[in-house]
């Protein structure tokens, strides 16, 4: 789910970018040292996902999974979806130089609306609802990259206003299967390693008390 | 598919030898350049430098090929939707959609444009190897964090898929086949988890091991840039190119692709 070169007009894409380096700027703040090699992590798994197609009625379609990221990785998301658009493009050329400011914003702001709504999870009190919120999340991440890609296109030129209908319609069987494969992913992530999930507040076992006291300054 | 973009960047050439930290920052330029395209000329003058650029790069055709057909591929579906959907009065009609030539001169520009800027990346990443040319964009002021993500990233990539394909053959053996329903969607989901599980941990000890070799967060590379005349040369022939193709493009000889063929 890429749009490519030279469809979008010079605004646009100067949009793009824009907004890219704001959302990288305010995702990227107080970064550690040992953040750098998770975020590349997640970042080459959510590549590497990437090639996985799986069946789709009589087609198939590669898994997206920015959700994932998003509810992974949770505001760090951002950076994570940008380098992997930057990797994406250098090495097949899918999208291009141009777009990889539109890219980022479109799937990397994806990525922070499932983490937004993921967080939501704690706010209810629903059996399971880790896989529930996981499969909101996944359908999340890819209606909103969705809706980008639509205003994009009509900010463009009236032209694409029916181009970017359909676009929008396609996204809808792409969301459902996200659902599904981000919530099983969230059911399977609390089982086995639960902190990796982002936001993840174990209940049975709290840290030792001095852990949680602020420190003093 | 193969996925090391640099595998051919031993072939000796004009590009492999141009320093690549010139090389990214003048064809970078051209690309923008290309993407603002408005007119069809323009645009094939733009396709024709890029085609040229390739066959100066001496990377094969094969390598060209196989990493284009899936672009020019999906690009394929504007020649259909453009012309059907564009609004303006319709040359003919096909199951009782107008079909208007302005959308498809809309359509064959955004291929065109696509397609130059496409090769022209592939001319830039394809003559040098990767490190090389991430180190360069590091001395181009990307920051060093984003280039030390993206080699950890690309480093990652190859290890991961290794563990994907075993992991694919371990679900073969035992009998798994992908169906079109909701079963194996969820089988999927519990197969990415377990691959970022495994990545993770896998990650923590290569993170543990860089720690005790003393990484502090800081990259050393071995890499050493070096640029002489002829590759301000070559950078500025490119630039030149670019100024002329814009001003082509907006001097007005030429009427917008949406307008007209010329």
């Amino acid at each position: 789910m890429h749009i490519s070169d030279g469809i979008l007009s010079a605004p646009v894409l100067a949009a793009g970018f824009v907004g890219t380096v704001a959302m990288a700027a305010y995702t990227m703040r107080k970064m550690d040292m040992d953040d750098i090699p998770k975020i590349s992590v997640i970042t080459s798994v959510f590549f590497v996902a990437s090639l996985i197609h799986v069946p789709v009625g009589p087609s198939s379609a590669h898994l997206i999974l920015n959700g994932l990221v998003g509810i992974v990785l949770g505001m760090r998301a951002f950076p994570a979806i940008m380098l992997g658009i930057v990797l994406q493009t250098i090495l097949f050329g899918h999208g291009g130089v141009t777009v990889i400011g539109v890219n980022s914003v479109m799937l990397g702001g994806g990525g922070l609306m499932a983490y937004f709504v993921w967080q939501l999870r704690h706010k209810f009190n629903v059996k399971k609802r880790e896989v529930v919120f996981g499969a909101l999340a996944g359908a999340t991440g890819i209606l909103a990259s969705g809706v980008i890609l639509a205003i994009a296109l009509v900010t463009t030129g009236e032209e694409f206003m029916v181009s970017a209908g359909y676009i929008l319609a396609a996204h809808f069987p792409i969301a459902i299967v996200e659902a599904i494969v981000v919530g099983a992913c969230a059911g399977f992530l609390l089982k086995v390693k639960p902190d990796t999930l982002a936001g993840h507040v174990a209940v049975f076992n709290p840290p030792p008390k001095e852990t949680i006291e602020p420190k003093e300054k | 598919m193969p996925l090391d973009i640099d595998r051919f960047s031993h072939v000796e050439s004009p590009f492999q030898r141009w320093d690549p930290r010139v090389k990214i920052f003048s064809l970078g330029l051209f690309v923008f350049g290309v993407a603002v395209l408005k007119t069809l000329p323009a645009a094939l003058l733009a396709f024709f430098l890029a085609v040229y650029f390739i066959r100066l790069s001496g990377l094969p055709f094969d390598f060209i090929y196989n990493g284009m057909k899936w672009i020019v591929f999906f690009l394929l579906p504007f020649f259909i939707i453009l012309p059907l959907s564009y609004p303006g009065e319709a040359a003919f009609h096909i199951l009782g959609i107008g079909f208007v030539w302005d959308g498809f001169r809309l359509a064959t520009l955004i291929i065109i444009k696509a397609t130059s800027i496409v090769l022209t990346s592939f001319a830039i990443f394809g003559s040098a190897r990767f490190d090389v040319s991430m180190i360069a964009l590091q001395h181009l002021k990307i920051p060093k964090i984003l280039v030390q993500m993206l080699l950890f990233t690309y480093r990652y990539t190859f290890v991961f898929i290794e563990e994907m394909r075993r992991m694919q053959i371990a679900m073969k053996v035992r009998g798994f086949v992908m169906k079109s329903d909701v079963n194996t969607l969820k089988v999927m989901g519990n197969f990415v988890g377990t691959l970022l599980v495994r990545s993770f941990e896998r990650s923590e000890r290569v993170y543990k091991a860089m720690l005790s070799k003393g990484y502090q967060g800081e990259l050393h590379s071995m890499v050493r840039f070096q640029s002489d005349k002829s590759d301000f040369i070559k950078s500025g022939l490119v630039l030149v190119a670019a100024v002329l193709l814009l001003t082509l493009d907006f001097s007005g000889a030429f009427t917008p692709a949406v307008k007209g063929w010329f």
